[in-house]
């Protein structure tokens, strides 16, 4: 008999979110998926695909985890205080599994590179959200003067880019204090 | 005593391509004994589980496909250039696949696989102190090269990563941009090109 769904939609994504974190898309067979989520295999096979489910847990983590993080960069107003604080608070939320294993979107470049054209549009709007965030906080800064070469912008920014992806590894080999000291000498190349 | 009737090296090397395709936790013990042709008894008389396995495949990949690309670093030429090279090198058309071994499988593992982090953390180590060589061929100080050493890293951890969804191109600028803002803080290694 069909078991009957008693759980949202909304409810299955946040479930099969935390699991695709810390094992990735490859890591979970259906099986898994289905008893983590308390659903059927038909249901996993009929209604609410692995594949569905991981694109919507993708952006699931970009509105409850990547967004606020960054629009309160945004709204920063210290320049480069404020993007040592924002890097400051992403090593806290690494280390103490605020996020479980490194970040979802870095995990998933990893692990599928290419291959989903939905998650290739995924991480276009990912990068372009945080590249444009690096860019407002390195205006503010060179409206605070703390940058010496301001046509650089666009450089630093991409520059920037690149830390979430070490961070995503070092985290895990690196104890807090030199994870924050490669932070604070990041910075200190684009002053 | 039992005869082997497999080679080692070739087990072990399916199997690498195995994790690294579809991660470690994507394959089954299954899997890698339909792709190896061995069975579970024997595979486990040899590396107790598929842990065990695991490790080997990063001791055999740091062997059989790093090795060329580490003496890059050891090679004549202004650091830009070698540092070019030494990235472009694991992004290559003719490697299994692009990337690091090493970086790929830290990514899923080396935060809760005690063994793994180790062979990690070492693996990034020896990159460092080669890295560390390479610059202080150069009139430095050695805190500066130990400084743009570790930053270097950073840029090898990124570009084993990031640039897998990248184009040719946009990969090359992510590449020398790094090394260009790395490397201009210190005026002689950013001079002469």
């Amino acid at each position: 008999m069909p078991q009957a769904l008693n759980q949202t939609y909304e409810e299955l994504v946040f479930k099969a979110q935390s699991l695709f974190w810390k094992q990735g898309y490859k890591g979970v067979n259906a099986k898994e998926l289905a008893n983590h989520l308390d659903v059927s295999m038909s249901t996993i096979y009929n209604k609410y695909t692995k594949d569905m489910l991981f694109i919507d847990s993708i952006e699931y983590y970009m509105n409850t985890y990547s967004d606020p993080f960054l629009s309160q960069l945004r709204a920063s107003k210290e320049g480069l205080i404020s993007l040592k604080d924002f890097f400051y608070a992403l090593i806290e939320a690494l280390l103490d599994k605020t996020f479980p294993r490194s970040c979802l979107m870095v995990n998933t470049v990893v692990e599928m590179r290419n291959e989903n054209q939905d998650v290739i549009n995924l991480y276009q709007r990912y990068f372009d959200a945080l590249v444009n965030s690096y860019k407002v906080v390195l205006e503010k800064a060179i409206e605070l003067g703390q940058i010496k070469h301001p046509e650089k912008k666009d450089d630093y920014a991409r520059f920037l880019l690149g830390v979430i992806f070490s961070l995503s590894i070092l985290y895990k080999i690196n104890d807090k204090e030199s994870l924050q000291n490669f932070i604070d000498e990041r910075l200190s190349f684009i002053v | 005593m039992r005869y082997k009737e497999y080679n080692v090296n070739k087990v072990l090397e399916k199997c690498l391509r195995l994790f690294w395709e579809h991660g470690f936790r994507g394959c089954s013990v299954k899997d890698i004994v339909e792709a190896t042709g061995v069975n579970r008894f024997s595979l486990y008389h040899e590396f107790q589980d598929k842990n065990g396995i695991l490790y080997n495949t990063l001791k055999l990949y740091r062997e059989r496909y790093v090795s060329d690309k580490f003496k890059i670093l050891e090679e004549e030429g202004h650091p830009k250039e070698v540092l070019t090279k030494f990235y472009l090198s694991f992004l290559n058309e003719a490697n299994l696949q692009h990337g690091c071994f090493f970086i790929h499988i830290g990514t899923e593992l080396a935060d809760t696989d005690e063994n793994v982090n180790v062979l990690v953390k070492s693996y990034l180590g020896e990159i460092e102190s080669l890295l560390q060589k390479l610059l202080g061929k150069y009139p430095t100080t050695k805190n500066q090269a130990k400084f743009c050493a570790r930053h270097l890293v950073g840029l090898f951890c990124t570009t084993m990563s990031f640039c897998l969804i990248h184009s040719e191109t946009e990969r090359n600028n992510h590449i020398s941009n790094g090394i260009e803002v790395i490397l201009s803080k210190n005026k002689n290694y950013a001079t002469s090109t």
